[in-house]
This record gives structure tokens, sequence and C-alpha cells, in this order.
């Protein structure tokens, strides 16, 4: 990259302002999301809550509330739910952008089906098949409904990802007599990695936020902390609703981190080959 | 029917199998019940009193949902353009650490901040009238359609910019430095270049938005639950306040039709894209 | 490089953490109560209820499970209920529910609820009609009120100096002061469709009818008469998001009086999230109320310690003690039980602003169901349109 310019004060002083906007724009409501869960009195006509204190903190780790244990489940399903996910998605959708299959239109629409359709409905649905499988309440059940709702984010990213795979890498692997084995997981799929590992991210914050398949499917043996973040918000109980945002952003960065760490890893690794 | 069309299915066949048991079928068990009448048998008399009542709901989602695809679309291009084109690197540096926040915080959480943020006395209008942008006496409320078109693109732009500026990432740099060195403005290559080359992770990112936002409740039924509004708040209205899952699923083909119109851009161009391989 | 290192680090890690998060020390039987409403519902449960029936029951471990406020929540325990009744399940996974009216008629309708009011001592303490009747869905002997509760319009004195004492002098009021007013419609929860109830009946002049029947459909004409007042009214009234709502814009002073769920209202008030000097006030001829009910799921797994908990949770100790003094909200048995068991003063607060008499004579049932259904949609074609 060409970064050595004059400095131009015009230019400089347009880029500070839009930063320091777009910096506005999202730490002011996610500042508001913070005051919320340290605020133990604010009402009019104060601009900035009256009283600051952890009572609402004790409420939500209070030992019987079951917090930590519940966010200990929710990021248990979230992560079995990205690898089921993925172990299903990449083939489908390495199939989707590479291969010739019959009805491949409605394959795809066929998936996005579950983030597409208002779920309410259908989800009191499969909580009567569950219940006659015996899936209802264990931790395997919550995973595939969260599996099929996040299915599309994988499937659809992961086939983008493939058809951007330039395939005359692909050949040059297999006339310099790779195996076909040995070239998918040597060139195309270290190639479709990054659009890979963005789906990984999708897919568990997905899951991570999901609460009405959870609730069909989990309660009561299978509780997650979105649920407590859907009850206290939905009944305006901003304070707890805020405390258990913010827990949940905790293990969504920490994954994020994780994955990211891996992505630089491996395309650092394929440098030189 | 080729034996490579063959193993096409047959390595998509176990994603297939679980979006198709644990969701198709849930779904064609509850949308029988829209066609099915008080006598058992087959009716459009829900869909008629669906669209007596709601046809200005269905548009309204329609328009909100369009209105802010095209803004995600907008904003995550020029974030994600900045990223790959910018020349400033600290910039481009705070770019990338800022803009994803959003993404970790879930829709009925961006409600509620919303909801609080946006609101007449809410923290948007005391900082404008702070630094003096803003006469007290003429602030106002956003808590209606802007305040959920604020919501969906606070919430959705960082996803799709993820993804686009991942895409763009992927984009030859010598055909970047060829057009830059050859006196093409950032602009020119950012639209001829960069954007035609991750134009299909963007439609991706654009249609799961677009689908994702016409089936999200939270967000309508916390900032903008009065008429009019969008079709998700009618059918939990019509199951909680009516037990009535026939005109409930009614709307929610509705939906799901006015979900696939949006899908078929992205379809049509999978379809052209798979015709040519 | 291995390409396969991500999957397989998300599984081991996934397992760690789901073996470790699978592994709560289990008492001898668990019993789950479900129940709708607000938070502070799961918490009444959690830390009140829950550790002093386990002292009384040793073995026994409760379980509380929130479904969210309003109808939702009562219709998501429904559906879960049904779910298994569907699916022929010989036990259901819930022991104790707690819902809301329509819920009650519609479980009851479908036989998914034990009838088991007469087999405790606590029974025999309900005698108000609700208890007997919900929304006009035959509830007796189904169901045990947890708490009462009443819609009122809160309102900021310093905004409202008198409040209206009929729904005539709110529409003036309204007149006078345009947006100072707000309700939440009929799709954002029981307290806006309850403001429209008692609009109705104030204004079809068929407020006895409404409540006791009978249901006559030809009478859809005179309830939309009435919706086209309303229609005006909404010309210089907020819009409210919600029950919270509401709430939340009388919060930040953006309107100065809303109908509001009493118990939700003092909800916000210990939260410190309303002012207190805010006040609350009942208009002839009368707002909404209902009770929330306890119920016993007809295949509850653990329907015998079901019963023995609801029979302690609506005892007049635990009334007196829990809801009326921690929560402040109105008992769910008859009031002269509870009365009886607690100092005057805690018993006065619960009518510092509503009288006792005001209460009785302007605390209304909602309409009877297919009234109910007709003012709804009335609501929507009349007033929406």
């Amino acid at each position: 990259m060409t970064a050595t310019l004059r400095p131009r004060w015009p230019d400089a002083i347009a880029r500070t302002v839009v930063v320091l906007l777009l910096a506005f724009v999202i730490f002011g409501p996610l500042a508001n999301l913070v005051l919320w869960a340290f605020a133990e009195r604010w009402y009019f006509p104060n601009k900035l809550p009256q009283e600051f204190g952890l009572a609402f903190w004790k409420r939500v780790f209070d030992p019987r509330g079951n917090a930590v244990a519940s966010l200990g489940t929710s990021v248990a399903i979230a992560s079995l739910t990205v690898a089921v996910t993925l172990a299903v998605a990449i083939p489908a959708g390495y199939a989707l952008a590479r291969l010739r299959m019959p009805g491949r239109i409605l394959v795809l629409l066929v998936f996005l089906l579950p983030q597409a359709v208002p779920n309410l409905p259908v989800y009191v649905n499969i909580a009567r098949v569950f219940y006659e499988l015996g899936l209802n309440g264990t931790v395997l059940g919550v995973v595939l409904v969260h599996t099929a709702h996040g299915l599309v984010l994988a499937v659809w990213i992961a086939s983008a990802a493939f058809a951007a795979v330039d395939v005359s890498l692909e050949e040059a692997a297999r006339n310099l007599g790779a195996s076909p084995w040995r070239c998918w997981t040597t060139v195309t799929l270290p190639l479709a990695l990054p659009g890979l590992i963005a789906s990984a991210i999708f897919v568990f914050l997905d899951s991570l936020d999901e609460f009405t398949g959870t609730y069909f499917v989990g309660v009561p043996d299978v509780t997650t902390l979105p649920l407590l973040m859907f009850n206290a918000s939905m009944g305006g109980n901003y304070q707890i609703a805020s405390i258990t945002a913010l827990l949940l952003l905790v293990p969504s960065i920490l994954f994020m981190l994780l994955v990211e760490r891996f992505l630089k890893a491996d395309v650092l690794a394929m440098i030189g080959r | 029917m080729n034996e490579r069309s063959w193993a096409g299915l047959a390595l998509a066949l176990p994603a297939l199998l679980v979006v198709v048991t644990f969701f198709v079928a849930p779904l064609l068990m509850s949308a029988v019940l829209a066609f099915r009448g008080k006598d058992g048998g087959l009716t459009l008399m829900h869909f008629e009193k669906a669209i007596e009542f709601y046809s200005t709901d269905l548009l309204f989602s329609g328009a909100i949902v369009l209105v802010s695809t095209a803004a995600i679309g907008a904003i995550a291009v020029a974030i994600a353009g900045y990223l790959t084109l910018g020349e400033n690197p600290r910039t481009v540096a705070i770019l990338r650490w800022l803009y994803r926040w959003p993404l970790f915080i879930p829709f009925i959480v961006t409600a509620q901040v919303m909801r609080t943020f946006l609101a007449k006395n809410g923290m948007l209008n005391h900082v404008l009238t702070g630094v003096g942008l803003l006469d007290p006496l003429q602030a106002q409320s956003l808590l209606d359609w802007r305040g959920i078109v604020v919501a969906f693109v606070w919430k959705q732009a960082p996803f799709v910019t993820l993804l686009v500026a991942g895409a763009m990432a992927a984009v030859d740099r010598q055909h970047i430095e060829a057009a830059r060195n050859l006196g093409a403005s950032r602009w020119r290559v950012l639209f001829e270049i960069v954007l035609p080359q991750s134009r299909r992770t963007l439609m991706v990112g654009l249609v799961l938005s677009f689908v994702t936002m016409l089936s999200v409740l939270s967000v309508p039924l916390m900032i903008n639950p009065n008429s009019p509004t969008m079709l998700t708040v009618d059918i939990a209205y019509r199951i909680n306040s009516h037990g009535d899952y026939a005109v409930a699923n009614a709307l929610c083909l509705m939906s799901l039709a006015l979900a696939s119109l949006g899908a078929w851009f992205y379809l049509r161009e999978a379809a052209r894209k798979a015709d040519g391989a | 490089m291995r390409p396969f290192k991500i999957p397989l680090t998300a599984i081991a890690f996934a397992t760690g953490v789901a073996l470790g998060a699978a592994a709560p020390a289990v008492a001898q039987t668990t019993l789950n109560v479900i129940t709708a409403g607000d938070q502070n519902m799961v918490d009444y449960v959690n830390n009140f209820l829950g550790p002093r029936f386990e002292k009384l029951n040793p073995g026994v471990k409760v379980r509380a499970v929130g479904t969210g406020p309003g109808d939702a929540g009562s219709q998501k325990i429904y559906e879960k209920l049904s779910a298994q009744q569907k699916a022929g399940a010989a036990s259901w996974d819930v022991d104790v529910a707690v819902v809301h009216q329509r819920g009650a008629g519609t479980m009851v309708k479908e036989s998914l609820l034990a009838p088991f009011r007469n087999e405790v001592a606590a029974g025999k303490l309900v005698s108000r009609d609700t208890a007997k009747n919900a929304l006009g869905a035959n509830v007796d002997g189904d169901v045990i009120p947890r708490f009462h509760s009443q819609i009122a319009f809160a309102y900021n004195p310093a905004v409202v100096r008198q409040p209206p004492k009929s729904y005539a002098e709110l529409a003036d009021w309204v007149k006078k002061n345009p947006k100072q007013f707000g309700y939440n419609g009929v799709k954002g929860g029981m307290s806006g469709v309850g403001f429209v109830m008692g609009w109705v009946a104030a204004n079809s002049g068929m407020a006895e009818q409404l409540e006791k029947g009978p249901y006559d459909a030809s009478k859809k004409a005179v309830i939309d008469r009435s919706l086209a007042g309303l229609r005006e009214f909404n010309q210089n009234v907020v819009l409210t998001p919600g029950n919270a709502g509401t709430l939340d814009m009388l919060n930040r002073g953006e309107i100065a009086m809303g109908p509001v769920w009493v118990d939700m209202f003092y909800t916000w008030l210990a939260d410190g999230k309303m002012n207190p000097s805010v006040r609350l006030a009942l208009p002839q001829p009368g707002l909404p109320g209902q009770p929330m009910y306890y119920v016993v799921p007809a295949k509850a797994a653990n329907g015998q310690i079901a019963r023995r908990f609801v029979d302690f949770a609506a005892s007049p100790e635990i009334q007196a003690e829990g809801i009326v003094k921690q929560f402040n909200w109105y008992p769910g048995i008859d009031a002269q039980h509870v009365k009886s068991k607690m100092d005057d003063k805690s018993w006065n607060k619960l009518f510092t602003d509503i009288s006792p008499e005001a209460l009785a004579s302007y605390g209304r049932p909602f309409p009877l169901s297919g009234y109910f259904t007709d003012i709804l949609e009335g609501y929507e074609r009349v007033v929406l349109k």
C-alpha cells in the first residue's frame, strides 16, 4: 500500500470527524447498555443515573438464579452447534458451489427457510415431535434446532467461499500429482477458510442469541442465558437485561478472537507455499 | 443426470436432512393450518382475513426491510471499501476494531437500547441538545419506522461488512495497484474492480439480512408495535391475544413469500452461475 | 498445515464445557415451576418461595423458569403443555405453572390441567369470582390465584393536578394536553388492551353485559360506534411500545399519564426506574384487572409435590409476607385471611393511591372472550384503519 502521502489536513479532519461520528453511533447505544447495567436509580428528569451500584449484578449472580451455569450451557450449546453445523455445511457448501446438482435453487432456498420464517409457530411443532422422540430437554435437541437455524449462514457463506476459489490453482495441484483429497485439503479448503471462519462466528452468535427454540426444546432441563435476557428485556427489566447482554458479550468476543488467531496463523502458513 | 450430480447431492444430503427434519417438516405441519377451515375443509378464509386486516403491515414490512437492506449495503460497501483501499493505516485499524461491536449484541438487546437511545428524552437527543445541535423544544422521538430501520441497520451492517471486507481482502492486490498506478481514483477502483469481484458475497450478506429482518419480532415489538407495524408483531398478536394459529400461519406464509422475493435476486444470480459452470 | 484444526478444537472445547455444565448437584426431586410474567415472578419463586418450601420438604429442589411477560408468556406455557399432550407423553415436565386468565381458560378447555383446588387446604380461602371464571371460561377447581393485579392510570402529579375521574374527563384532558397521555394500543400487551376494554365499557353503555353476558354478536355495531370516539382520541395521545413501553415513557417524562399494571408499576418503583412522586388512580366505570393463577398440569411428573407447593404458596402467611409485604401486590386469596396475618401499616400500603372502595367498584374483570375478540378486531378495523 502506498501510505507515503503528504499530510493533507482537510482530509485528516474529515477522516477524524467521520470516525468520531461512527464511534458515537456505535458506542452511544452501547453506553446506554453499560449505564443501565450499573444504574440503581434513573428516572426523569435526570439525564444520567442518580445512583450506581451492583445490586442487580448480585441478583443475576444469585446462586439460585443459575446465571453462571446457564452461561456455561449457552457456550457449550453454541460450540457444539458450530461443530455440527460446519461438519454438514462444508460438504454441502462445496457441492453447491462446485458440483452440478439437481434442484440446486430449491436446495439453496430450503436452507434459507429457518431464517426467513417467523419461527414461533414452527417451534411449537418441533417441541411436539421432540417430545415424541425423547429429544426434549436434552442438549442434543437444542443443538439440532440451533443447527437447523444457523445452517443457512454456514452453507451459503461456505458456498460463496468455495465458489471464489480459483479452479486453476486446484488444477495446478492435480497436475503436479496431488490426490483429489490432498488437493482439497491443501488448496481448496485453505483458500475458502476465511469465509468458513466468518460463518463459524455467525453460527456461534446465532446460537448464543437464540431463545425461542431453546425454550420449546430445552426448558426446563436445559436453560440458557438468553432465556433470562429475553424475559428481562421484554418486561422492561433494563438492568438485568443489560447485565445478561454484557455477560453474553464475553464468550462472543472470546470466540471471535480464538478463531481469528487460527485464521491468522493459517493464512501466514500459506504464504510461501 | 450423471454421476457428478449425484455426488453433489450426496455431499449436501446431511445438511439437507438436518434442515428438512428439524425445520421444513414442522413448518409444513403448521402451514396446513393456514388452509384449514373450522370444518376441516380447504379454505382461503384465513388469507382473506390476513389481507383484510394486515395488508398495510405487509407493505410496511416490505418497505422497512427494503430501506434497511439498502442502507446496510451502502454502509457495508463504504466501510469494507475503506478497509481495503484506505491509505491511512491508523484509520483502517481503528475502523476495523470499531465497526464490529453491534455483531455481538442480540436483536432483542439492540431493540432495548435503541428504545432508550432514540426516545424523545433519550440519550441521542440529550447529546444533540447538549452540544447545541438541537433545540430542546424540537426534540422528537424516533421510535417509529425510523427507529426500526436504525435498529436493523445498526445490528446488521457489521454482519454484511465483515463478509464483504473478507471478500474484498481476497481480491488480487495487483489489480488494485495496477489501476491505482494508472491514476484511477479510489472510488473508481472500488466500484469497477473491488466491488464487482465481491458482488456475490455482498448479495449473500444482503439477502440473509433481508430475510432475517423480516422474521425478527423483538425489534418492531419493542420499538413500534402500533399500526402500521411489521408482520411479526401481527403474528405474535394473533397467537397471544386470539389463540388464532390459522391467521398467524397465513401471515407466516405471506411473510415467507416476501422473503422469497428478496431471495429471488440472489438465487437468480446463483442459477446463472450454475449454468455457466 | 492442519486444515481440520478448528472443528476438532471446537468439539474438544465444547465437550469439555458441556460436561462441566451438565453436572450440577442433583437433589432427589426437582419441582419445575414455570411462570409467565416479569423476571420478578421468577425471582419470587427462586428467592422467596423456593428456599422456604425446600426447608419444609427435604429432598425437593424447586427450579423456576420464566417464559416472559403478558399473555405471550402464558401462551408459551400452554404450547409446551399442548405439545406434550399431543405427543402422548406419559408425564409432563412442568409441575406448577403460573399463568394469566386467557391461558388458563384455554388450558382447561383442552384438559391440560388437574382439577386440584379442592384437594388442598388453601383452595378454601378463595371465593372471588375470578377464581372460578376466566374471561368466560369456567376454571372453577382448576386454579388458585397467586395475586390479583389491576390496571390503573399512573400519572405525574406535577403535570396532572387532578387525575380524571371518568373517560369523558380523560378525553377532555387529552384535548387540552395533547401527547401527554400514552397507552400501548392492542398489540403491545394487556395494559393497552385493558384501556380499550375500559373505554368501550364506558362509551357503549354495555359495561355490565360485557362482563356478565349473554354474548350477542349483533352488538358489534355498538362496539364499533364506541370505538369511533377512540379513533379521534388517539389523535392526541402517544402510542407506546408495550406494557413496559408505557412505564418506560413515564420514566423519561415523555408522557404524564398512562394505563399500567399496578404490579409492574411497583416493580419499576422498587427497581429505581420510576419517579416516586408518580401516583395511581382508577377512573369510573373502571379498568380491568386479572389474577395470575397457580395451576397444576394434568400429567405433572410430580403432581403431589406440586399440590403441596401451591398449597404452601397460597397460604395466608406466605401471601401476607411474600405477595403483599414484599411486592405490594394485591393478594390472590380472599383479603380477610391475609389481612389478619399482618400489621395494618403494611396492609394499608396496598391502598395508598387507590382506596379499597374504589378498587371494589372500579376494578373490573375483562370482558367475556366473545366480546373481547369483537372489541380487539373492532379496534383494528375502526381505529387502526
